[in-house]
């Protein structure tokens, strides 16, 4: 029953060039010799993955194992330079909170304009507009511009609105770790509520507790490789043997 | 390096997901998702002609997000400002005041251009939108840096964004040219309002196939953002604007290559177009004033560019092809947007 795959990838690879000149006046000095200031780097290699529906799976790994570029590429922000990725089903990516938030707009705006970001359509914010607000609990604050707010209160619309996409698929990146204690809470809870509902989670974070205590399965990866493939317990265990 | 046989651990992996999954809204949610297709992850693939219209589709799709980056960089812009969008009034009135009094009457230009104050106008205007598009497009998806890192939207939507916003602009031109144009008198009340039409499709078209193709490039190459400028200034001078066509027209005279080349610029054709369709004085005789032996001034109709309309035609499908060859080049370009910004 929960053997249907919502993303499937196919010999993903992807090759960073490392250019280390940005400039017309640097190319053209540097022209001919340019093969010096270009740099092959692989940050992933030949990745076979299936994530199945209702599963929620870590992605773990030490700084720069390719972890971050997967997730990027599993959300459609990167294209492989081989391979495929496909998937199905609605995909929400809570990549950095509030990145589509505009300073100088309110808070409302900005509910609006992200919500759009992450695929919700007018109608769909206007109806969850209350529960966006209060889920947030910053009610006072909804048209004053987000230049003025509290980091707190930032991210803590910025979740609100993402967690109202109703995704099939949600893309974590280090996100769950903001706010105050409560609110975390509060955060942790409705991850949990979206196990329960079936969602498919997928998790980047070095807090390797919390991969531990949510995941179904750990990917490990290292080099732009997976190592490790399975359980989170033994994933965790695999990772800090590696270190 | 240690090696896990993967197939083991997956099946210890599987029986806890069994454990999850237990809610009905669960099931069916899998259940629904199993029966829909799967869809490649990101930008449409990269084929010359599928991959065009996928990318069409893909903007079509995501239209009231256009929406909304337009009305946010329209809000945004003036956000703090009392004034607000009096502003955008302000600098195209400067820009008029600028041109009529130092170029149009010390440097006697509204001596031998009828109605000089409504001919520069339009040719501003309609220039102030290509201008726009061109410029602020160039800078759009280096702008949007924060949000193409960490979303996937189609990647056109911020040039387009950037057109939109600027075609609202010249919307606020187009009222104060009409509102001027009515305040002497001569509305130009006949088919010849079409070629301002046809002017505005080929800005706009114009404008798309470089938006495209610059926004990308600039991501790569951060010259071509001072380049555009420079570019600008040079294309605002070669073209019809604050001086008249008739007035290139008696260099062509003598030596005929130079109409050509002059004309050769797509602008030139929209510009000229544009004109002709807004600036009423310039499709008749006019008298100005009396020349120095004491004659009535005559100044005779500008000689409009032979074939115009064909021109206009060549101009509107040559840039339909750049719209569709810089669509395929941005296309290939935003692969790697996310990590070369």
């Amino acid at each position: 029953m929960s053997n249907v795959p919502v993303i499937t990838m196919n010999q993903v690879s992807k090759r960073f060039i490392i250019r280390k000149e940005k400039s017309l006046k640097e190319r053209l000095v540097n022209f001919g010799r340019s093969r010096k200031h270009k740099e092959d780097f692989w940050a992933l290699r030949g990745i076979d993955l299936d994530i199945e529906a209702g599963t929620t799976v870590g992605l773990i790994g030490a700084n720069g194992s390719g972890k971050s570029t997967l997730l990027k590429v599993i959300g459609g922000i990167i294209q492989p330079t081989d391979g495929s990725v496909r998937r199905r089903g609605q995909l929400a990516a809570l990549l950095e909170l509030g990145a589509g938030f505009h300073p100088d707009l309110t808070g409302r705006e900005n509910v609006f304009l992200n919500g759009a970001i992450l695929g919700l359509t007018q109608k769909q914010i206007e109806g969850y507009f209350d529960s966006i607000v209060e889920f947030s609990e910053i009610p006072d604050f909804i048209d004053t511009q987000v230049k003025f707010y509290s980091s707190g209160m930032y991210v803590r619309l910025a979740f609100a609105i993402a967690i109202h996409v109703d995704p099939d698929v949600l893309l974590v990146d280090e996100v769950l770790a903001v706010g105050d204690e409560p609110f975390q809470k509060k955060c942790l809870d409705k991850i949990k509520e979206f196990q329960q509902e079936g969602r498919t989670i997928v998790l980047v974070t070095h807090d390797l507790q919390t991969v531990q205590d949510m995941c179904d399965r750990a990917i490990v990866l290292s080099h732009g490789q997976v190592i490790f493939d399975g359980d989170s317990v033994k994933g965790v265990e695999t990772l800090r043997a590696s270190f | 390096m240690p090696t896990f046989g993967p197939a083991v651990m997956y099946e210890v992996s599987r029986a806890r997901i069994r454990s999850h999954v237990t809610t009905t809204a669960a099931q069916e949610r899998i259940r629904r998702l199993e029966k829909l297709p799967f869809v490649a992850a990101g930008a449409p693939d990269a084929t010359l002609i599928g991959g065009f219209f996928g990318g069409v589709r893909d903007v079509l799709t995501h239209r009231s997000l256009l929406d909304l980056l337009i009305r946010r960089e329209l809000k945004a812009r003036y956000k703090d400002s009392s004034l607000g969008f009096v502003w955008s009034f302000v600098r195209p009135l400067t820009m008029l005041l600028i041109y009529y009094v130092a170029i149009g009457q010390f440097l006697g230009a509204a001596r031998s251009v009828p109605q000089y104050a409504i001919f520069v106008y339009s040719g501003l205007t309609i220039w102030g939108l290509y201008n726009e598009i061109i410029a602020s497009s160039t800078m759009s998806i280096l702008a949007n840096a924060g949000l193409i890192k960490k979303v996937y939207v189609p990647r056109e939507l911020f040039p387009l964004a950037s057109i939109g916003s600027a075609l609202f602009n010249f919307g606020i031109q187009m009222i104060v040219l009409l509102a001027a144009i009515l305040l002497t008198g001569q509305f130009p009340l006949s088919w010849n309002l079409l070629y301002a039409l046809a002017a505005v499709v080929i800005v706009i078209t114009y404008g798309t196939a470089l938006a495209l193709f610059l926004s990308a490039w600039n991501v790569y190459l951060r010259d071509i953002q001072y380049l555009v400028e420079v570019a600008l200034l040079i294309l605002f001078w070669a073209s019809p604007i604050v001086y008249s066509w008739t007035q290139v027209q008696t260099i062509g005279a003598h030596h005929p290559w130079v109409s050509s080349v002059y004309l050769a610029n797509p602008m030139t054709d929209a510009i000229l177009a544009f004109q002709k369709g807004m600036w009423e004085a310039g499709s008749k005789p006019t008298q100005l004033g009396l020349t120095a032996t004491g004659q009535p001034n005559i100044i005779q109709p500008v000689d409009w560019p032979q074939n115009l309309d064909f021109r206009l035609l060549v101009v509107f499908v040559v840039g339909l092809v750049l719209v569709w060859v810089a669509q395929r080049v941005f296309a290939r370009l935003q692969g790697n947007f996310a990590q070369e910004i």
